[in-house]
C-alpha cells in the first residue's frame, strides 16, 4: 500500500483542505448568525465541515480506515443533501456547501467523494499484486 | 478598499502560481526560492487584510464583519500551510499544490473585493 498523502494524494489533500476551511467557516457563520432561520440546514452545513476537516486529516496522515468514513459520508451527504435541497428548496433558504450537488462550489464537493475513493482504492492496491 | 493593493496580491499570487505551473510542465518540485516568494506574497496579504481593516474602521463602510474577515483570515491561513505541504512532496505534485494554493490566493481577493462591495 502506498500512503494516501503522496503524488496525486499532496493535490487530494489540499481540496479537501481548502474545502474544510470553506465549509467550517460557512457553517459556523450561519450557526452563529441566522441558527432560527434553518436550524437544520445550518447544523447540516457546519456538519458537511466537520466531515471535510476530518476526511483532510485522515487522507493527510495515512489513516484509511478513517479515510474511507470520512469520504463515504461525505459521498452520502452530498447525495441526500443535493436531492433534498433541491426537492425541498424552502428548508434550506440559504446555500450550503452540499446544497444543489455542490453547484455553489462548481460541482467540486460532488466530485470529490468519487475522486477520494478511487484514490483509496487504488493506493491501497499498489503493491498488493506482488 | 484599496483597489491597487489587491491587484498587487492579485498580481504576485498569480506570479507565484504561473512560476509553480512553469514547474509541473518541467516535472521539477517546489524550491526554496518559490518558499521566498510565497512569503512575499503572505507578507503582503498581512499588509493588505491590516490596511483594509485601518480603512473599513475610519470610513465606517458597512461590510458583514464575519464574512469579510472570513476572507482575510483564510488567505492567510491557507498559503503557509499549503506552501509547507507542497515543499514536503518532492515530485512534481510539490508544484501542483503550491500553483493551486497560489491560485486560490488569489480568488479569496476577488471574493474579498465582492464581500466589500455588497
Amino acid at each position: 500500500m502506498r500512503p494516501t498523502s503522496g503524488g496525486f494524494g499532496r493535490l487530494l489533500v489540499l481540496v479537501y483542505g481548502v474545502l474544510a476551511l470553506a465549509a467550517t467557516a460557512r457553517g459556523l457563520y450561519q450557526v452563529s448568525t441566522a441558527w432560527h432561520e434553518a436550524p437544520l440546514a445550518y447544523a447540516l452545513s457546519l456538519a458537511s465541515g466537520l466531515v471535510y476537516v476530518a476526511a483532510t486529516w485522515a487522507l493527510a496522515t495515512d489513516r484509511r480506515r478513517a479515510a474511507w468514513w470520512c469520504v463515504g459520508t461525505e459521498m452520502v451527504g452530498v447525495l441526500v443533501i443535493g436531492a433534498v435541497s433541491l426537492a425541498l428548496p424552502d428548508d434550506f433558504p440559504d446555500e450550503t456547501v452540499w446544497s444543489g450537488f455542490g453547484s455553489g462550489y462548481g460541482y467540486v464537493p460532488l466530485v470529490l467523494p468519487f475522486v477520494g475513493l478511487w484514490w483509496l482504492w487504488r493506493t491501497g492496491r499498489a503493491g498488493a499484486d506482488h | 478598499m484599496i483597489g491597487a493593493l489587491v491587484a498587487l496580491v492579485v498580481a504576485t499570487s498569480l506570479g507565484l502560481a504561473a512560476w509553480a505551473v512553469v514547474f509541473v510542465a518541467r516535472d521539477r518540485a517546489v524550491v526554496l526560492r518559490q518558499l521566498w516568494a510565497a512569503a512575499v506574497v503572505e507578507a503582503l496579504l498581512i499588509v493588505q487584510g491590516v490596511v483594509q481593516t485601518v480603512v473599513l474602521v475610519r470610513t465606517g463602510h458597512h461590510v458583514s464583519a464575519p464574512l469579510f474577515f472570513g476572507y482575510v483570515v483564510a488567505g492567510l491561513v491557507l498559503l503557509p500551510l499549503a506552501a509547507a505541504w507542497a515543499f514536503a512532496e518532492r515530485t512534481r505534485w510539490s508544484s501542483v499544490v503550491l500553483a493551486s494554493a497560489a491560485g486560490v490566493v488569489a480568488f479569496l481577493q476577488l471574493r474579498l473585493v465582492q464581500v466589500w462591495g455588497a
